[in-house]
């Protein structure tokens, strides 16, 4: 049998670990599955035995207990295979594992061939590369990379087994006390509907408060130019483009950005560009869905004035 | 004749010859180590940049002081080498010396100037290393260097001294009206300590002379032994090139670049026992001029000092010991990221030493074999790979600046035209690059030249990945591009961008691929001198920006100038032809965030804007966006523009004016 770590998320499995059931089923031995604290619905997925991990110590995430529960559970089942998803926590689990007990750790496959010995295929040089790989040892331990395999669904009523592990202090040195918000609490680039981007036409890096004004009205991220983080205005991690952040969100709202190739490359993949520019041959302007022609500095107070407006006249219909 | 100093001499040879050989054989054997660079043949190429750079003095003659004060106590010591065998002859009979020379008029007069020019040549030296004290020394080993003159000057006036004291004691074989400075030096030596004297003078001359020998091969000044070598064993293929990996080898036998110094190739451990710490690279180095990490010299010092430290291990344990890896042990990640790949350190080096094959060597093991870049490159990685341009945007945008203008696209089956014209990737998709091709295209169009394009069968040539060191997606790259233009038999091709024509030129040779490449200002140039192009020179004062591989590594230097001269009015930059500064953008950093430091562009444009020229003329679509990047930053009162638009206005401007 092979062995899965299931990772959850708001009480659901997530994507990649039901990627890598779907990938474990091609070992054609019974896949177990492996839930740390809580149980969840895998009914559809080909998981013969859903192994619930229980333990007093096992509310916060700890890297090492997953792996000490892994271990114990893959010897006591004599699992051929363990597989974990190439997510953060599923690389961290698994690297522990292999360190803790020497077996070898294929990271990043994308397809397996039981064996003996097990075959893998994985992802080298940022994808660039397929790299063949055997095991040589007793027990071979998996990540597969995250969106590489599409989830194909298998009915199969799974038995639910608690699993009691023996835990040690050691096993739990390294866990989660704590979570805290990212400072500035904006939203993220990466996951932003709307993004308002300032560029040089901005001028300054007071100018960007009226950046961040229209952005917060809208819930949006605040996003910049290469020239932008050159001048020091704002911070490499808010720059969106070839070399900086790609961005794909609903409206890309660009402000006195002119549209250098490097900078287009990184919002591609908005849905619709507006652009405000006073250059009207800007480059921007070719790609732009909407354009506005004229100075951002008036331009972008007054869509925030008119927002501001409307939300206080909505209120106030609101209220009669 | 005395015994007694014949037994002495004897022992102190034997000893000092001993240590010398000891060090020696050590050294010899790190090079030995190496892994294989083929740098034998080419044996009349190699023999001439002995006679030019080294016996010639050509890299260090280029910076007048210093290079004057270098090559007057290196000439210096070339015609003095014979003076150690008559002193060491001296020692042990003061009547003896060498046959025949030892008695000649005229090598006593050139002993006597050359041993003048010699002690002038150090005071310089001082004065250079003490009151003028240069930038380029920082980070060098100033007491070393202090040492080996202090030494070189004890044995040119130990030389003189007893040249003096022999013509005061009448034991000179040579006629003394030949020794201009020790026969006068001899006129203020009597007495009679004069014998004692003119024995101190030789034997402290001998001692002088073999402490510096066996001091040599542990100092930076191992140089006057190593350079020689290594200046010939340099480079003699194109100076562009880098030398591909051969992944078809049997696989523990490619060398993904270098990792540890054992992977060093021969030529680069010659290379680090080369270096004197000059500080001539880090002096001209872009990204050490604008406070980055990387100084080429110490890049190359670090290498060494590694070599030196972990090399002597490696042999004692018969192979079996792995030294730490260079990276981040010896230099940093960001020194080795730092390169623009601009090759002015390599073309000021006086003693040879290829800084680039060092840092592409370092890149490649980190980006094919540890996975470590930075992560902002990555997207060009990905995208040069799979979607053969390095913005990821689709293949059939590539004819997208050609709409309207009448550009042929070569299809499958046609047959070749008298020119490729060969785009680029920057100017098929980048606004600001794109004029140069337009205008290249008119031009030619103008010209009645038959040339075509391949459209959406272009693919990146690969440059920008192969030198962020991943070789294996360029020579992919370069296999397809290669099979591509052999099937359309395509003979001559033209391109705008310096990256292309260097590496389709001289590095497709290596994958199958031989054609006359030629840059557009060649190209253009010789339009307008046969006649085919006729531009209407104007007012306009134009500073031409020097791509660093056009015009360094690759010669193209005159043609650029004269398109500007037949379009306005030149005014020349400070750094400029093969000694230009670079946009910054070379070497992938294009494709990299400048966050250390001040940035390059910025630096150029400054100079430019200091020429008061109104226009900033490029030849590279890379350094249009650079350039035209840094005015914007800056705030300069300059236009960049492409060589090929500055034409197509002339000429349209003749025509206008002939029609009206």
């Amino acid at each position: 049998m092979v062995l899965v770590l299931v990772e959850q998320s708001d009480g659901k499995a997530i994507d990649p670990s039901l990627q890598t059931l779907t990938l474990a089923r091609s070992f054609g031995q019974p896949v177990h599955a492996l839930l740390v604290g809580s149980a969840t619905d895998l009914t559809q997925h080909g998981v013969a035995v859903a192994h619930i991990a229980e333990h007093v110590a096992l509310g916060a995430y700890a890297p090492d207990a997953w792996a000490a529960i892994l271990n114990q559970l893959a010897v006591q089942l004599n699992a051929s295979a363990v597989l974990a998803a190439g997510t953060d926590r599923g690389n961290e689990v698994m690297a522990r594992f292999a360190a803790r007990t020497g077996l070898a750790l294929a990271a990043n496959c994308i397809s397996v061939a039981p064996g003996p010995p097990v075959t893998v295929t994985r992802l080298r040089w940022g994808g660039s590369l397929l790299e063949e790989a055997r095991f040589n040892s007793e027990r071979a331990l998996i990540t597969v990379a995250p969106h590489a395999v599409p989830i194909e669904l298998s009915s199969m009523p799974a038995d639910i087994e608690p699993f009691a592990p023996d835990l040690t202090g050691q096993d739990l040195l390294v866990r989660v006390v704590e979570h805290v918000a990212a400072s500035g609490g904006g939203v993220s680039l990466t996951e932003a509907r709307v993004v308002v981007s300032g560029g040089r036409g901005v001028g300054s890096r007071e100018g960007f408060t009226m950046i961040e004004e229209l952005a917060g009205l809208l819930g949006a991220a605040v996003g910049c130019s290469r020239a932008v983080t050159s001048a020091g205005w704002r911070p490499h991690t808010d720059q969106v483009g070839q070399t900086g952040t790609k961005v794909a969100p609903e409206v890309y709202i660009a402000c006195g950005i002119s549209g250098a190739t490097q900078h287009m490359a990184g919002c591609k993949g908005a849905k619709r560009i507006l652009a405000i520019n006073s250059d009207a041959q800007a480059p921007i302007m070719s790609s732009a869905d909407y354009a506005v022609v004229g100075d951002l500095k008036e331009i972008v107070p007054a869509i925030s004035a008119e927002i501001r407006a409307g939300r206080a006249q909505g209120a106030l219909n609101e209220l009669r | 004749m005395s015994p007694s100093a014949a037994v002495a001499l004897a022992t102190l040879l034997i000893v000092s010859g001993a240590l010398f050989a000891r060090r020696a054989l050590l050294l010899y054997r790190l090079v030995r180590m190496g892994k294989p660079a083929a740098r034998f043949g080419d044996v009349p190429a190699r023999a001439k940049a002995e006679a030019v750079v080294v016996v010639g003095q050509s890299k260090l003659l280029q910076r007048l002081l210093p290079g004057a004060m270098h090559a007057a106590i290196f000439w210096g010591f070339l015609v003095l080498f014979p003076t150690i065998a008559i002193a060491m002859i001296g020692t042990v009979d003061p009547h003896g010396t060498l046959p025949w020379l030892g008695a000649q008029g005229w090598y006593t007069l050139l002993v006597d100037v050359f041993a003048l020019l010699v002690l002038l040549g150090v005071v310089a030296a001082f004065v250079i290393r003490k009151v003028q004290r240069p930038k380029r020394f920082v980070g060098s080993h100033i007491g070393e260097a202090d040492l080996i003159l202090a030494m070189i000057a004890g044995i040119v006036c130990t030389l003189l001294l007893w040249h003096a004291s022999q013509i005061a004691l009448g034991l000179n074989d040579y006629p003394a009206s030949w020794a201009p400075i020790s026969g006068a030096l001899a006129k203020v030596l009597h007495g009679p300590l004069v014998p004692y004297l003119e024995r101190a003078a030789v034997w402290a001359h001998v001692l002088i002379i073999l402490s510096f020998l066996v001091y040599l091969p542990y100092s930076k000044h191992l140089h006057i032994v190593v350079a020689a070598f290594n200046v010939y064993f340099g480079r003699t293929r194109a100076r562009g090139r880098l030398e591909p990996i051969e992944f078809d080898k049997a696989e523990e036998e490619v060398r993904f670049g270098s990792a540890r110094v054992t992977d060093m190739t021969w030529k680069q451990t010659l290379d680090t026992m080369s270096c004197t710490e000059c500080g001539r690279c880090q002096d001209v180095c872009p990204a050490y001029a604008t406070g980055k990490a990387l100084s080429p010299k110490l890049l190359i010092m670090a290498i060494r000092d590694q070599m030196m430290a972990e090399g002597p291990k490696v042999l004692a344990s018969s192979g079996s010991y792995a030294p730490p890896p260079i990276v981040p042990n010896a230099v940093t990640d960001d020194v080795v990221w730092d390169c623009v790949t601009c090759g002015a350190c390599v073309r000021e080096c006086p003693v040879g030493i290829e800084h680039i094959d060092h840092v592409i060597d370092l890149r490649r093991n980190l980006v094919m074999v540890e996975s470590r870049f930075p992560e902002e490159a990555g997207t060009m990685l990905r995208d040069v790979d799979r979607s053969s341009n390095p913005w990821g945007r689709p293949q059939a945008d590539r004819t997208h600046w050609a709409e309207g203008l009448g550009v042929r696209v070569l299809q499958p089956g046609d047959p070749a035209p008298d020119v490729l014209f060969w785009v680029g990737c920057a100017p098929a998709f980048d606004d600001r690059a794109r004029l140069g091709a337009v205008s290249t295209a008119k031009l030619m169009l103008a010209a009645g030249v038959d040339f075509a394009i391949l459209g959406p069968r272009e693919a990146c040539t690969g440059d920008p990945a192969r030198r962020m060191g991943d070789e294996y997606t360029y020579q992919r790259l370069a296999g397809q591009n290669v099979g591509t233009l052999n099937g359309a038999g395509v003979k001559k091709i033209v391109t705008t961008c310096p990256h292309c024509f260097n590496t389709i030129g001289n590095e497709y040779p290596d994958f199958g691929g031989g054609y006359e490449v030629v840059h557009h200002t060649e190209f253009l140039a010789e339009l307008v001198r046969d006649g085919r192009l006729a531009p209407l020179p104007s007012e306009r004062t134009i500073t031409y920006h020097d791509s660093c591989y056009l015009a360094r590594h690759n010669d193209v230097r005159s043609q650029p100038r004269e398109l500007v001269a037949a379009v306005g009015k030149p005014i020349e930059m400070a750094r400029n032809r093969e000694r230009t500064f670079c946009c910054g953008a070379g070497g992938a950093r294009m494709w990299m965030e400048e966050k250390r430091g001040r940035p390059i562009n910025h630096e150029r444009v400054r100079e430019a804007a200091e020429t008061g020229a109104e226009t900033l003329a490029v030849a590279c679509p890379f350094c249009t966006v650079m350039l035209d990047d840094g005015v914007r930053e800056t705030g300069a009162k300059l236009q960049v523009i492409d060589l090929a638009t500055l034409l197509a206005e002339a000429v349209e401007k003749r025509k206008a004016k002939e029609t009206s």
